[in-house]
């Protein structure tokens, strides 16, 4: 449990610098900035403290904002998906919510494809709303969210991957 | 104590994640702008909307007080009305000359099932309201005062059969005398026009003004129907009353201020 937690502070800051000084300065097409820090999220332990990573995600949310001087988007959308993905977990895994590392191994791959798009999806629809908030820009909302998460999704994907080759 | 302490722990996720939303939506007020000019726009329109409601709940409950200040306009604005309607008449006659004043008053009781109705309205002689005063509504004659005290006064009613008013054709000045035969509350006959006037179903009647109570040119109703008896030398007119007596709330009391003077004449 120790060196997991151990794992959990070395994830948090790699991905939070990673996030901060690379992925956010991306620009692909212009607008595309995947959010790959959302792993932190995504494969802390399904039977883990939900308390602590409610704290965490904001923490991270935060700092993100502070690092990449955002208005505060990341912090509300991150706090709201640590809040909530225990509820996404027992929508996509059903029975097997309990299984410490689902999201990697355990479980089927609709399961797992389903709990890491809902996830980012979620994720994306609040930090767009809340950076633009406003009706007029719903459009821009919508395409922004869409493209954003197709890119984090195959990057998460991905390196998804290679946490289970480590494992 | 424990209950609530279980309920706290049973609940702390949520609870965490109220709280940090809530620190997060400071911090996104603070850094940005644009958020806070929505949020500042959201708040403006919600405490507007706030007041809004606040100020209909306290305009409802004074309501009773903004009624009374209207009636003291309309008791106002009703004298500037039978003093306009007065002109035409007002420079021959001295009968038609207008000095009335005009209160108002609630009805209290109202009857209208009866041969012979009576009303009561709340205010007396503390309200200098004397016998012989006439009372009109908005659209119409109410009756006569015929008994006072002291806070109330009771008025016959123009439902009653032993009452007779003089009334008018609007558009040829022919006299008559109009008066309640105790079938409808809307329908009341007026006798003894001279069959050398020619009138027609539709024709308006006011108050007649010869009277010591109404000036001249209040209106009263329409004729509904009439007929022409052949041996007489006088019309039997229906008429329709513009007003509803049985569901009146407030009326109007004239003060006529030249009744001594007419009454000298008259005795004499």
């Amino acid at each position: 449990m120790n060196s997991d937690n151990l794992v959990s502070v070395f994830q948090f800051i790699l991905l939070l610098f990673l996030q901060a000084f690379l992925l956010s300065n991306m620009n692909f097409f212009g607008f595309i900035n995947p959010n790959l820090y959302l792993l932190f999220i995504i494969v802390y332990r399904l039977d883990g403290n939900t308390t602590l990573l409610i704290i965490l995600g904001f923490l991270l949310g935060l700092f993100l904002d502070l690092l990449t001087q955002g208005s505060g988007g990341h912090t509300i959308a991150t706090l709201t998906i640590a809040y909530l993905r225990p509820y996404i977990a027992k929508f996509s895994f059903g029975v097997n919510n309990d299984i410490p590392m689902g999201m990697l191994k355990g479980s089927l791959l609709s399961q797992r494809l389903l709990y890491l798009s809902m996830l980012i999806f979620v994720h994306h629809l609040i930090l767009f709303t809340v950076i633009y908030l406003s009706f007029e820009n719903i459009i821009t909302i919508i395409k922004n969210t869409f493209f954003t998460s197709v890119f984090t999704f195959l990057m998460a994907y991905f390196s998804m991957g290679l946490f289970k080759e480590k494992k | 104590m424990r209950q609530l302490f279980n309920a706290l722990i049973n609940y702390k996720n949520t609870l965490i994640f109220i709280g940090l939303l809530a620190l997060s939506l400071v911090f996104l007020n603070s850094r940005s702008f644009y958020h806070q000019s929505i949020f500042s726009n959201a708040a403006l329109s919600f405490s507007s909307k706030f007041n809004l409601i606040r100020h209909n709940i306290s305009s409802y409950i004074n309501l009773a007080e903004s009624n009374k200040k209207l009636h003291l306009e309309n008791e106002k604005l009703k004298a500037l009305e039978l003093f306009k309607f007065a002109k035409p008449l007002h420079q021959n006659t001295l009968l038609d000359s207008f000095g009335f004043e005009v209160m108002s008053a609630r009805i209290v009781k109202n009857s209208y099932r009866g041969a012979r109705n009576y009303l009561i309205i709340d205010k007396g002689y503390k309200d200098s309201i004397e016998v012989e005063m006439g009372v009109i509504t908005s659209d119409g004659v109410v009756g006569i005062v015929n008994q006072v005290t002291a806070d109330f006064s009771s008025i016959l009613s123009v439902l009653h059969r032993d009452l007779k008013i003089n009334a008018r054709f609007k558009k040829n000045g022919a006299y008559g005398s109009l008066s309640w035969q105790g079938n409808h509350p809307k329908r009341m006959k007026l006798l003894d026009v001279s069959t050398l006037n020619p009138i027609a179903i539709g024709d308006t009647i006011v108050t007649g003004g010869m009277s010591y109570y109404f000036p001249y040119g209040i209106p009263i109703g329409t004729v509904l129907d009439f007929n022409k008896p052949d041996l007489e030398g006088y019309y039997d007119i229906d008429v329709e009353l513009f007003g509803n007596l049985t569901q009146k709330e407030f009326v109007y009391i004239l003060r006529n201020n030249q009744l001594s003077q007419l009454k000298q004449l008259n005795n004499e």
